[in-house]
């Protein structure tokens, strides 16, 4: 399902984009896949492009270099309009207008709507359908907002931090209905979020992003499987770093704390751990950049 | 596209209805003042009347004779000021208060593209205010008639029927309409295009009516008059205020070489300077309709134009 040619969720090869034609690059050769199905966590620092890439994929922006798919289709053509859902992170909607009104819209300005399906999802939040969106705690316009992207019935459901004005509660309700919607129709999710906790229990994939590149694009438990924590001997780190990929590590005294990728068993006397999903994201996200990448990456920008 | 225009229904017809009811106001003032000017022409009291720019006067009390056209003068200055206030409060929020809120994301998101987002909101404002700026450029050619181009009544070259009646009414609410909608692309806040909507529309309409009154677009005719035989009386047409005499080479000096209107103090004072005729220049009647067709022309030009700007910037802008 994963080769290059199964259909995708959302599909990247080079892609590159910046806000400024002299700007800095906002994403700069991306290269990942998502296949469908799945409920992908998009994960990155503040900055590392993520609402860039669900606005790309959108087709609210128009990529600067390279090629972004989605479900196989150009980001903004008809078709895809009609078959991707996006919400952006300011879950915008009209405060003059009413819930019902809002909903009405959805219905009007999409060529398939299900009414009873954007409803449910209102009146599960306690929202009466004639009150003034403007009038709505924050969270409760996510949840409208949210309705209106559900109730396109998209394929693919893209979501700018969705959860990020929630309290806990409606929260779990919003993630049981987002994972609701992709086991019964297997709607594919891609949604970004700091909240690693949440996602550990509810994404199957996860897409890293870093300073506008895709740094990891994997199922999410081969990700567990294929990732350790050990402790050990300060001194044995360069043997470590040769046999596996050191992700993050953290010395305190004589001992070393690692995360790694492995590439083989692993050998030696080493506290193995086994870690969380939350664990790894973080240590994608706090890792230094290599210095070898870094040079080849000036190179790269002095050349261009 | 019936999606999106359903929605630029939904938040235009409050700027419609009050348009609308705008509309019924004037027409409903209009035939009230109309039929009080036409009981007052058919009393006879106007009949002695001649054209002319000349006030007549009451036989018995020898006080001017005039229509009240003041209620029409208000309607020509609101359609004056119509680009003003449909840029200000139709154009400006019409992609700004979208780019305010960041809805064009909610809608964009939705079915339509960027295309049937603009064109469907842009068609049905453009569609509303072509129609409701004729019909009060109607009311107002309607309402005029009876006290057209009299003394007692009101001239084709009062700034209020000039400007405010005939096509270029039309075209400057587009051109108004225009303008606030780049706008409001521009500046992605609705206050802030609302302030520059009003710079722009004013200043348009400000040096459009400077234009008038230079002749700058529509030059005079020179009236000639050889001799100290009596000028061409002025009648309906706009004079520039710029009257006097020509010598026998072509040379036109001022009217107060000389200044008698006629007589043989006139005869003897243009021999004596060697004068051979008299000039004044003015606009004759017909000039109405070049002043409309050049205003039609440029505001509507203008319109296209900035048009033409906004759906070019749409896509680097939405």
């Amino acid at each position: 399902m994963t080769g290059p040619d199964a259909p995708a969720a959302l599909r990247a090869t080079g892609l590159g984009f910046r806000y400024r034609r002299r700007g800095g690059w906002a994403l700069r050769d991306c290269e990942f896949t998502v296949p469908v199905g799945r409920i992908a966590a998009l994960v990155g620092r503040n900055g590392a492009g993520k609402s860039t890439l669900l606005h790309l994929a959108g087709g609210l922006l128009r990529a600067g270099s390279g090629e972004l798919g989605v479900l196989g289709l150009a980001p903004g053509t008809a078709e895809a309009r009609a078959r991707v859902a996006l919400l952006t992170q300011d879950k915008p909607l009209y405060p003059r207008f009413t819930v019902a009104d809002t909903l009405l819209m959805g219905e009007k300005l999409n060529s398939s709507w299900d009414r009873t399906a954007a409803e449910r999802i209102v009146h599960e939040g306690g929202i009466p359908l004639h009150a003034r969106v403007g009038e709505l705690s924050p969270g409760r316009r996510t949840r409208v907002a949210l309705a209106l992207a559900l109730g396109k019935r998209p394929e693919l459901l893209l979501l700018d931090e969705p959860l990020a004005d929630l309290d806990p509660v409606a929260r779990g309700e919003i993630m049981a209905e987002l994972m609701a919607e992709a086991a019964e129709r297997g709607t594919s999710i891609v949604l970004s979020s700091h909240v690693l906790p949440e996602l550990e229990e509810t994404c199957d994939w996860v897409l890293v992003l870093r300073d506008g590149h895709a740094e990891l694009s994997e199922d999410a438990e081969t990700l567990r499987e294929s990732h350790a924590v050990l402790t050990g001997p300060a001194d044995r780190a360069d043997d470590l770093a040769a046999q596996h990929t050191v992700v993050q590590g953290r010395t305190a005294g004589r001992q070393l704390t690692a995360l790694v990728r492995r590439r083989g068993p692993l050998r030696g006397d080493w506290h193995v751990a086994r870690p969380r999903l939350e664990d790894i994201l973080i240590g994608y996200l706090r890792t230094e950049e290599e210095p070898g990448r870094r040079d080849a990456r000036e190179r790269t920008e002095a050349a261009a | 596209m019936r999606g999106s225009l359903w929605l630029a229904w939904r938040q235009q017809r409050v700027a419609a209805g009050i348009g609308a009811a705008t509309l019924v106001l004037a027409a409903a003032i209009a035939a009230y003042s109309r039929s009080g000017m036409l009981d007052a022409l058919r009393s006879g009291l106007f009949d002695h009347c001649a054209t002319g720019p000349l006030y007549c006067t009451r036989s018995d009390s020898g006080l001017p004779l005039l229509l009240d056209v003041e209620p029409l003068k208000y309607l020509g200055a609101l359609n004056i000021a119509l680009p003003v206030v449909i840029g200000v409060f139709w154009g400006a929020p019409l992609l700004g208060r979208d780019r305010e809120l960041g809805t064009h994301r909610l809608v964009l998101a939705q079915g339509p593209s960027r295309g049937q987002w603009f064109a469907s909101r842009f068609a049905l404002a453009a569609a509303t205010t072509a129609v409701l700026a004729g019909l009060l450029a109607g009311v107002f050619a309607w309402w005029w008639r009876p006290a057209a181009d009299r003394s007692y009544g009101l001239f084709w070259y009062d700034d209020t029927a000039l400007s405010g009646s005939g096509p270029r009414v039309v075209a400057a609410a587009l051109f108004g309409l225009a303008a606030g909608t780049l706008l409001g692309l521009l500046t992605r806040r609705v206050l802030a295009a609302m302030g520059l909507t009003l710079l722009a529309t004013g200043m348009t309409t400000l040096l459009l009516e400077w234009t008038h009154w230079s002749r700058l677009l529509v030059p005079p005719h020179t009236y000639v008059s050889a001799g100290d035989t009596p000028k061409a009386p002025m009648g309906e047409k706009w004079s520039t205020g710029d009257y006097g005499l020509i010598t026998a080479s072509g040379r036109h000096d001022s009217v107060f070489n000389c200044p008698y209107p006629s007589g043989t103090q006139l005869k003897e004072c243009m021999t004596a300077h060697g004068y051979v005729a008299r000039f004044y220049e003015a606009n004759p009647a017909g000039d109405y309709w070049a002043f409309q067709w050049t205003d039609t022309a440029v505001l509507g030009g203008l319109a296209v134009l900035l048009t033409v700007v906004t759906v070019l910037l749409l896509r680097r802008r939405v």
